[in-house]
């Protein structure tokens, strides 16, 4: 594995470690895939440089999820709203999606990654846009109108406690709370 | 950076943070309506200083949170700058304080760090986190399952050899001085005939034989209940008494099975209990929690969305279908009833069938080698008749489930339903050819319960078995090996042909029958009989744990091996949680289960005299009065007072009223939540009706 640049000083590790919910030989492993996504030349500066969102989705952990995008911009601190990903966004991602995350955090995400307008409440569009990604959005695995708005209607009717006409983040972690599946599934590991 | 949308999320009711003013969370807590002008904070984040003051402020408002750093939904750069500033406050603080606040995060870092380092030393990490990337945490959880049984089997098999068999092991090796517990009383001469021994020159075959169904050379071993024997071996300071070794090991046995059992299912009882009113979440659930995010092979991306698809059409379908059957008139109703109660007829007229199947099996079996004349000499012949009652077994298991899923479909039963019936009706199957087993051999082995049948009257059991607990240790060591013959033998005859013919011909009829699917739920009750199996053995055939550590060691590899390479994702997928809880129900159904014939043979049936660490007592449990007679007055009275009604009783009452109190607790519990739920409509209503008045004003 020659040529990962320089290693990650024992400092940053140890507050990398503390910062968020990876072990010590999960942040090397991140650090080595992300050098592995980087030129030769910008391995040096691995911890300032960003890689294009259009990289970041070769990983093969996230090249078939029908998330990608949302996941990337989610978890992108770029400036210019690019998806781009620095290192540090990197990790936060896979804490997020580690083994140990606490599941607050993780359905915290799962609402930002479901919620397709970030405007902080999933309406119907939201929902629809989720449920195509479930089913797979071309027309042949789509779901028929008649039966996405019974889908949607129905979801509704069970998690939006308020009747407000949308879900925000309490009414969809109270949903959450009550399927423990989530926590096993909500997860990516490298 | 904070972006505005960070902070949307950041001031949502449900990210509410400990010790802050409600007054300052009211207006962005409310929820963006379609007649209000979203982001109203534009106007205070415009500036750069603006975003800094609501940085600092949301720092403030994090100090005084309970939660660590990491456990805060915010990225890198933001999490440091909370922990700076907490760090900097606690140098403020106290000598006291900051020491407390040190020594709480090194005990935490110790904690991860220990974790951490378990979590290396567990097994077969790799493989299931591969699994799960293939085929989602459905399947996963057969093969957390299965470690889980290899982990367990492995335990058990360490008491059991460490207090049994190495022992005796020993004893037998250094051959040191010896008493014998309880004299054998001289009796009818009967009773003592038992030489399993082969006579004169011992063909290759019955070797082989002998290691299949564990007669001849393998029944002196320490495979075996009669191998061992009644002695007391006095060492330096205690005498090591290897009956009562024996009685005790096995009863800590399933105490310890049982132990392990309940901690693992409590967890899961736990989440099914939350999860009680799923039917009501059922939609939001399967498109809110439905993706898999460890699945990262493209193909199975695609299965992943058809079955979600498959799902949710079939869930929709099922409410109409429901809307539909609530206006059925009479005459259709009659007509689906009266389908159901054939079906059910039928169901237990093939049950019954197979089960005095395995009945008759099970005598013609057991009479052919006590005869052992023509049988024995053909090496096949002799064979089948050893594995009559276990191929008639398999036999039933495989084939009746198919007839169950083709009658299923008829019921109209809602999917769900069908699903759950099918599963209820194969665990009645596999536990009854268990039970139906034993209760054969009983029959064989006690005269059918009467002691003054001529057979029975000289030793208290059927004479023609001198050492009957060897016999039934051999049933379930042939149960279990048949076990495994089995599933090697699926797979290599019929799962790797089946994908080589699917794969190579392109007949329509063909691949129309298409890829196996893994079925979680068959192959996990697979795993719980070859338990049960194990569990029922083991007092008659002390390594059996051995053997199934080995057997499930090897079965984890096959059937990962051909999970990946034969099977597709099942169309319906098996959600982990709900199975899990209800496998471990049936698992522990299964140890209960065992221990029926154990406590009966350990209290009622006279233990053969010609064998074993119990010959000439009466009963088994005699050991344990025995060993308590020599014991000082007062630790005797007390053992006794433990054993007797007047403790047992009031305990037995005070655990009942126990049970009731819990069961109320949980019931106020369900009706506190009901209650918060009106609650928050009301709240909710009442929040609509304010945002409106704002909006009319301004």
């Amino acid at each position: 594995m020659g040529g990962t640049g320089s290693q990650l000083s024992k400092e940053l590790l140890s507050e990398y470690q503390e910062l968020t919910f990876l072990t010590k030989q999960e942040i090397l492993l991140a650090y080595k895939k992300f050098a592995e996504l980087l030129l030769k030349e910008e391995r040096s500066r691995i911890l300032s440089v960003r890689i294009p969102k259009a990289k970041i989705l070769t990983l093969p952990e996230l090249k078939a999820n029908p998330f990608q995008h949302r996941i990337c911009h989610v978890f992108s601190t770029s400036e210019y709203q690019d998806d781009s990903m620095s290192f540090e966004d990197f990790l936060d991602m896979l804490s997020v999606f580690s083994d140990s995350a606490t599941p607050e955090i993780k359905s915290h995400y799962a609402f930002r990654i479901f919620d397709f307008d970030d405007d902080g409440a999933l309406d119907s569009h939201d929902l629809e846009k989720l449920v195509n990604c479930l089913t797979g959005e071309a027309e042949g695995t789509k779901l028929s109108e008649s039966e996405m708005d019974q889908l949607i209607q129905n979801i509704l009717e069970e998690s939006d406690i308020d009747k407000d006409g949308t879900i925000n983040l309490s009414e969809f972690q109270h949903v959450i709370s009550r399927s423990p599946d989530f926590v096993s599934s909500f997860k990516i590991v490298l | 950076m904070l972006t505005e949308e960070d902070e949307d999320y950041f001031t949502e009711p449900g990210f509410h943070l400990p010790g802050t003013p409600i007054s300052n969370q009211m207006l962005p807590s409310l929820p963006p309506l379609p007649m209000q002008p979203q982001h109203n904070h534009h106007s205070e984040a415009g500036s750069p200083s603006s975003e800094v003051q609501q940085q600092e402020w949301i720092a403030e408002r994090l100090e005084g949170d309970s939660r660590s750093v990491k456990e805060l939904p915010l990225n890198l750069s933001e999490k440091r700058r909370i922990r700076e500033r907490q760090e900097l406050r606690m140098r403020k603080m106290s000598g006291w304080n900051s020491w407390m606040d040190r020594q709480h995060r090194a005990v935490q870092r110790l904690w991860e760090q220990t974790t951490e380092a378990f979590q290396y030393t567990e097994m077969w990490r790799g493989s299931l986190h591969r699994i799960e990337g293939h085929f989602g945490s459905g399947v996963q959880s057969y093969f957390s399952f299965l470690r889980f049984l290899v982990l367990m089997n492995f335990v058990t098999f360490l008491l059991v050899g460490g207090f049994i068999v190495i022992p005796n092991m020993v004893f037998e090796e250094l051959q040191l001085k010896i008493n014998t517990t309880s004299p054998v009383t001289t009796g009818n001469q009967t009773c003592f005939d038992y030489n399993p021994k082969r006579q004169g020159l011992v063909q290759f075959y019955e070797y082989v034989m002998d290691l299949l169904s564990g007669t001849g050379y393998m029944e002196l071993t320490y495979l075996f209940y009669g191998f061992y024997e009644n002695t007391a071996v006095d060492l330096k300071t205690f005498s090591y008494n290897i009956p009562l070794a024996y009685l005790i090991t096995i009863l800590f046995y399933f105490l310890l099975s049982l132990v392990w059992t309940v901690i693992r299912s409590v967890n899961r009882f736990k989440q099914s209990l939350v999860n009680e009113d799923s039917s009501l979440n059922n939609y939001s659930n399967k498109v809110f929690v439905g993706w898999d995010f460890c699945i990262s092979e493209e193909q199975s991306v695609r299965l992943k969305q058809n079955s979600l698809r498959y799902e949710l059409k079939m869930d929709l379908e099922e409410e109409a279908l429901k809307k539909r059957q609530a206006a059925q008139t009479k005459l259709q109703c009659t007509r689906v009833y009266t389908l159901r109660t054939i079906v059910h007829l039928l169901v237990l007229a093939l049950l019954g069938a197979a089960f005095y199947t395995i009945y008759v099996a099970t005598g013609y079996s057991q009479q052919l080698i006590s005869q052992d004349s023509v049988v024995s000499s053909n090496f096949f012949l002799g064979l089948l008749v050893q594995y009559l009652p276990s191929i008639v077994i398999t036999a039933a298991i495989t084939i009746l489930p198919i007839f169950f899923n083709i009658f299923s479909r008829l019921e109209k039963y809602s999917l769900t339903w069908e699903i759950k019936l099918t599963l209820i009706r194969c665990v009645f199957l596999r536990f009854a050819s268990l039970v139906i087993l034993l209760y054969s051999l009983w029959t064989q082995i006690t005269c059918n319960g009467q002691k003054d049948e001529s057979h029975c009257k000289t030793c208290g059991y059927n004479n023609i078995y001198p050492c009957w607990e060897t016999r039934l240790g051999q049933e379930m060591y042939k149960l279990a090996i048949f076990d495994f013959l089995t599933v090697l033998v699926m797979i290599l005859l019929v799962d790797f042909p089946r994908r080589m013919i699917v794969q190579h011909c392109s007949c329509k009829l063909i691949q129309l029958w298409g890829q196996q699917e893994f079925q979680v739920p068959s192959n996990v009750l697979d795993l719980i009989y070859g338990q049960t199996v194990c569990w029922i053995g083991t007092f008659f055939c002390p390594l059996l744990p051995l053997l199934n550590t080995i057997k499930y060691f090897i079965i984890f590899y096959l059937k990962k091996m051909t999970l990946l390479k034969n099977c597709c994702p099942a169309k319906r997928t098996f959600r982990a949680s709900s199975s899990n809880f209800f496998f471990l129900l049936v698992l522990l159904f299964g140890l209960a289960l065992s221990w029926v014939p154990i406590l009966y043979s350990i209290f009622v049936i006279t233990p053969s005299k010609a064998c074993g660490p119990f010959q000439g007592q009466f009963f088994i449990w005699d050991t344990i009065p025995n060993a308590v007679e020599p014991l000082p007055q007062v630790t005797k009275e007390f053992l006794y007072f433990i054993s007797s009604q007047a403790f047992l009783v009031p305990i037995f009452l005070l655990l009942c009223i126990l049970i009731s109190y819990l069961v109320a607790l949980a019931n106020s519990y369900g009706q506190l939540v009901k209650e918060l739920k009106v609650y928050m409509q009301l709240e909710g209503r009442d929040k609509h009706f304010l945002v409106k008045q704002i909006n009319r004003t301004e």
